[in-house]
């Protein structure tokens, strides 16, 4: 234990200070936008504050922000592609099938929740998982589609349910 | 000493469980594997409770409306449309489990009557009275004893009848009979608005006070707030409409946002600007267009359910003109 060690408070003040609307400009660049990119640094700064890496041992604080950051980054536009797909869906369904108002938004936040916890899983993996969580497709159909082995099929689901099972875990 | 975030031995747990849950699922499950399933799962109490995490984790998938949930999460390729269909007009009804507990405490989704946020909703009871619900409200009823119960939001009640109907809230009791009155239930109390007739109060102290038409006052946690007078006959969410008499901005946008599903956020240099007008309610969006053809301020659309306003810019300003920036 060094004794010089900051109380975690005041090192994540100094780095919010010193470092923010650098992360800020930086940000703005690429969203070409500085509100959202002042939404995105504040986020950036919270997952910061919140994650167990202590802030006075960052060798490269910047380094570190970035790598927080363009993650948040991610998401964001992850989160507005869905929300595009989503609403494009709702104009195909027939009307008796769409949800009312007031649930679309509650779908949505589900959606995007379960978006994230498959985000990292290879395409075809993805697609089996779903289509036998969703529609309940038997691994033998799924096979035929993919053209691959029901073996493969099995491997495929056992690595959805992990990556899933282990995000949970974090 | 750091302990690591998951312990390595929790991570193969999960594996395993997955892998359980893999085979279990691919309909060539033999009696043997079931044994072995169940020996696995009674040999330490982690692994049951591994194996419940992991069936915690598909229900997460179940009762959601399939072609929406493909559409969205299935984005790269859309094409696969056909395969899709079949579970058409069946499972994409409306509501399954997962939208159970969500965002609202039980007892107001066990209420008898209650509205989403932007819903209102009109209720004809047996006595012949007529009850409103504005946006995101709950109340229960019990008609025989003549008692209902403001759980949360804000409800109009218009009884005629001379039997007398009392509503609870949690600062209290109003009773009415013949009259016509208005409840808006927050966090700090209820307030109590008499459009016709008259009502009287009830606080949890025990203390009663009367109110008579074109009279408001609030049931608090420590008794009543000041009486005040309003106009009983001006349009409200009753009748569908915001109006807004040389309001801040900021209150009234305050008051939209309660009618808005998603996020809305303004730039606090707003705040102090003043509206004036009277707004349909059944279209917020369009209450937004207005607001920006008629004040300095912009709608920046994040996404459909996240809507910023913020102040109109000014026409650019050659950079050494510009106001002084703050160097670091």
């Amino acid at each position: 234990m060094s004794e010089s060690a900051l109380p975690t408070e005041q090192s994540l003040h100094a780095l919010y200070r010193d470092h923010r609307s650098w992360l800020e400009s930086w940000l703005g660049r690429r969203m070409g936008n500085s509100w959202d990119a002042a939404d995105l640094s504040q986020d950036t700064f919270l997952r910061v504050a919140t994650s167990s890496q202590k802030i006075a041992d960052l060798q490269e604080p910047r380094a570190y922000l970035l790598t927080i950051g363009k993650r948040l980054l991610n998401t964001f536009y992850t989160r507005r592609n869905l929300e595009q797909a989503y609403l494009d869906a709702l104009t195909q369904l027939p009307e008796q099938s769409v949800p009312s108002p007031e649930h679309r938004w509650a779908l949505l936040e589900t959606l995007q929740a379960l978006d994230e916890l498959l985000d990292g899983l290879p395409v075809l993996v993805r697609r089996a998982f779903l289509w036998s969580q969703l529609e309940g497709i038997g691994y033998r159909e799924i096979a035929e589609r993919l053209e691959i082995s029901e073996r493969t099929v099995k491997r495929y689901m056992a690595q959805a349910y992990e990556h899933c099972l282990l995000l949970d875990l974090e | 000493m750091r302990a690591a975030p998951a312990s390595t031995q929790a991570r193969e747990l999960m594996r395993t469980a997955a892998k359980w849950l893999a085979l279990m699922e691919s309909g060539h499950v033999s009696e043997d594997d079931q044994a072995r399933l169940q020996a696995w799962r009674n040999s330490s109490p982690t692994h049951e409770h591994a194996w419940q995490r992991a069936l915690l984790l598909r229900q997460r998938f179940s009762g959601l409306p399939t072609e929406l949930a493909m559409a969205a999460l299935d984005r790269p390729d859309m094409a696969r449309r056909t395969a899709v269909k079949r579970a058409l007009g069946v499972a994409t009804l409306l509501p399954a489990a997962w939208l159970l507990g969500r965002e609202l405490p039980v007892d107001v989704w066990r209420a008898d009557v209650h509205t989403a946020t932007g819903e209102q909703q009109q209720l004809k009871l047996a006595d012949g009275s007529n009850l409103q619900l504005n946006t995101d409200s709950a109340v229960n009823l019990d008609i025989a004893s003549g008692q209902l119960t403001l759980l949360r939001g804000e409800m109009s009640l218009n009884a005629p009848g001379s039997a007398p109907l009392s509503i609870d809230v949690p600062y209290g009791r109003v009773a009415v009979s013949r009259s016509e009155v208005c409840l808006r239930l927050d966090d700090h109390g209820c307030r109590v608005s008499v459009i016709s007739g008259s009502a009287q109060l009830q606080s949890v102290q025990g203390a009663a006070l009367m109110l008579n038409q074109g009279q408001q006052s609030s049931l608090l946690a420590a008794g009543f707030g000041p009486t005040e007078g309003f106009d009983a006959l001006l349009p409200g969410w009753r009748e569908g409409v915001l109006m807004a008499d040389d309001q801040l901005l900021g209150d009234f946008l305050r008051e939209l946002s309660r009618y808005r599903p998603g996020l809305l956020r303004w730039d606090p240099a707003l705040e102090n600007l003043r509206v004036t007008g009277s707004f349909r309610l059944d279209d917020t969006d369009r209450i937004l267009s207005l607001l920006a053809a008629s004040l300095p301020l912009e709608v920046q659309s994040r996404t459909r359910y996240w809507v910023t306003l913020v102040p109109q810019t000014v026409p650019q300003m050659a950079p050494e003109i510009a106001p002084q920036k703050k160097t670091a």
